[in-house]
């Protein structure tokens, strides 16, 4: 098959010489009509001429006029004809002077006819190769609009179709036989390059299966041996296995503190591990958010007895969030938590339930701690980043508990952020786009 | 309470054992493996078996449905690395996750007993 290229051009020079060729018949035909139209209007020229000296007396002035005429006849024979005539005319015999100007017009008569014959065809083939000039353009240029829409357009079209059923559904995209010209180059590269997206979406996916299996495994063989460590340690520490001295004690008690604080990072690591790798499945359903809200602040109430800390949390009876609770309950557990780590004793934790401009739930968390500088509020939601330790830290933190909060509350399509000035406490807040009142009214999408 | 133990990892096993000996006074019977927690299960009686998740020949998932197979309701609770398993919810009375606090383990284990009994 011939590429497109090679076809426009071929069509093109077919039309251009055909309508050259057709130009140069015009022109030549044109140029025989002109020459045989000449010859018939001299032989009607010279015909008139005869018949007048046929029926003038002679005169000498009237000879030498035709004399001259005589000389520009070009055709020898029509000129030798001719002078018969002028001969008998100068010769002043009538008798012959008749016969000769009836053969001079006999043979002219002769002339003539073919020569009208002549011209016709002449004209007929000049104005038949006169159009087809005009037309054999006209036609080629049919031609090449049929070829460019019948191959280039449709071509674009059947290509651009498939790059759309690629989009739509890459996994089963099925590659169909390029032609064998410049789109099917196209095709060929276009094919390329899907196979190439196809290949590296099965790698990805055979990534995220390895992902997958390593958090399994980590996640067991890490959790077990943690648990014979807990478990030893605490049965020494809480004297089960009998009484132990103070100071080796105090050695045990580090040691469990130190395993919690791994048990905690471990935990925290494989959570945020899982939330990126999307494995971890939010089972969202309608709760009343009070419930949610009272499950997670008495949950830290021993913590914040610790510290010295109240927690006070503005009810707001009748909303439900679709949530997951547990989950939803992890985020106010640390966005609390850090609260409550950063307040000085005596002073209060206030979590509360708004609404955004938007009409999402807003839930804050307020404390009277020392602020954070605004260059630390982007990082501190970041993994490992904290910003300045708390003066008395109760328990210290993986530095992983905001960046899983972020990730839980996008999970949940809202957003999170925090609010804060030097001296004047922080406040930290997040959004839950989806919640209602308890009639069950949606309240929002 | 007489509680059969399933547990492959040793130290675990010995850790679980003093708990609910020694804290909760409660009888143990052990099984290294899924095969054996079964054969355990059909051959006595119990009045809880305690579960490990992963075990070698069978995983306790695996062992709860054969005790369930053949027809005993004995309260089972899983021991787990990994708690976001849905089927430990609904093949068990409940699931205590790795790490777990030893001290704890014995009011764990009533606070399931108690609701499972309560719903």
């Amino acid at each position: 098959m011939l590429t497109l290229r090679t076809r426009l051009n071929l069509i093109t020079f077919c039309a251009i010489s055909a309508m050259g060729w057709c130009g140069f018949t015009a022109a030549v035909s044109g140029q025989e009509y002109l020459d045989l139209q000449k010859q018939v209007d001299e032989s009607v020229d010279l015909r008139s001429n005869a018949v007048w000296l046929g029926g003038a007396p002679y005169d000498s002035t009237t000879l030498k006029r035709m004399q001259t005429r005589r000389a520009a006849i070009v055709d020898e024979t029509r000129q030798a004809q001719f002078s018969d005539v002028l001969q008998a005319y100068s010769s002043r015999d009538d008798k012959m002077l008749r016969q000769r100007i009836a053969n001079f017009m006999q043979h002219e008569y002769d002339i003539s006819k073919k020569a009208t014959i002549q011209v016709r065809k002449a004209r007929e083939t000049f104005l038949l190769f006169a159009c087809m000039t005009a037309i054999v353009p006209l036609f080629g240029m049919f031609i090449v609009l049929l070829t460019v829409n019948s191959t280039v357009f449709h071509g674009i079209d059947r290509l651009s179709r498939r790059m759309m059923d690629f989009l739509a559904d890459r996994y089963s995209f099925q590659f169909s036989q390029p032609d064998a010209n410049e789109l099917g180059d196209l095709q060929r590269t276009f094919n390329s390059l899907a196979q190439q997206v196809i290949n590296t979406m099965d790698e990805l996916k055979q990534l995220d299966q390895a992902k997958s299996e390593f958090l399994s495994i980590a996640s067991h063989e890490l959790r077990t041996p943690m648990t014979s460590i807990k478990g030893s340690l605490s049965l020494l520490g809480n004297g089960i296995m009998g009484k132990i001295d103070d100071a080796p004690l105090q050695l045990i008690k580090i040691a469990e503190t130190e395993t919690d604080r791994l048990i905690r990072l471990i935990n925290d690591l494989l959570d945020l591990a899982k939330i990126e790798a999307r494995k971890l499945p939010l089972a969202s359903k309608w709760c009343l958010w009070d419930d949610t809200l009272k499950s997670t602040t008495t949950g830290l109430v021993g913590f914040a007895h610790n510290a010295g800390v109240n927690i006070a949390f503005d009810p707001s009876p009748g909303i439900e969030a679709f949530i997951d609770s547990d989950r939803v309950q992890q985020v106010l557990t640390n966005l609390i938590s850090n609260a409550i780590k950063f307040s000085p004793r005596g002073s209060t934790v206030h979590v509360y339930t708004g609404q955004t401009k938007n009409g999402h739930l807003l839930i804050n968390v307020r404390d009277q701690g020392p602020g954070i500088a605004p260059a630390d509020q982007e990082l501190i939601f970041q993994k490992f980043r904290q910003g300045a330790t708390a003066e008395n830290p109760i328990v210290k933190g993986t530095g992983l508990g905001l960046a899983i909060a972020k990730a839980l509350v996008e999970e949940h399509g809202g957003d999170i952020g925090v609010e804060s000035e030097m001296g004047k406490g922080s406040a930290f807040w997040f959004t839950l786009p989806k919640w209602r009142l308890a009639d069950g009214q949606a309240v929002s999408a | 309470m007489k509680i059969l133990l399933a547990e492959d990892d040793h130290h675990v096993a010995v850790i679980m054992k003093l708990c609910l000996e020694k804290i909760g006074q409660h009888e143990v019977v052990h099984a290294e493996d899924g095969e054996l927690a079964v054969q355990k299960a059909q051959s006595q009686a119990f009045d809880l078996i305690i579960l490990d998740g992963m075990m070698p020949k069978k995983n306790g998932l695996i062992v709860a449905q054969e005790i369930r197979g053949s027809g005993q309701t004995t309260p089972i609770i899983f021991l787990t690395a990994k708690s976001d398993e849905p089927a430990y919810q609904t093949l068990g009375t409940g699931y205590i996750a790795k790490p777990f606090e030893p001290t704890l383990i014995c009011a764990r284990i009533e606070e399931i007993l108690a609701s499972a009994k309560g719903a």
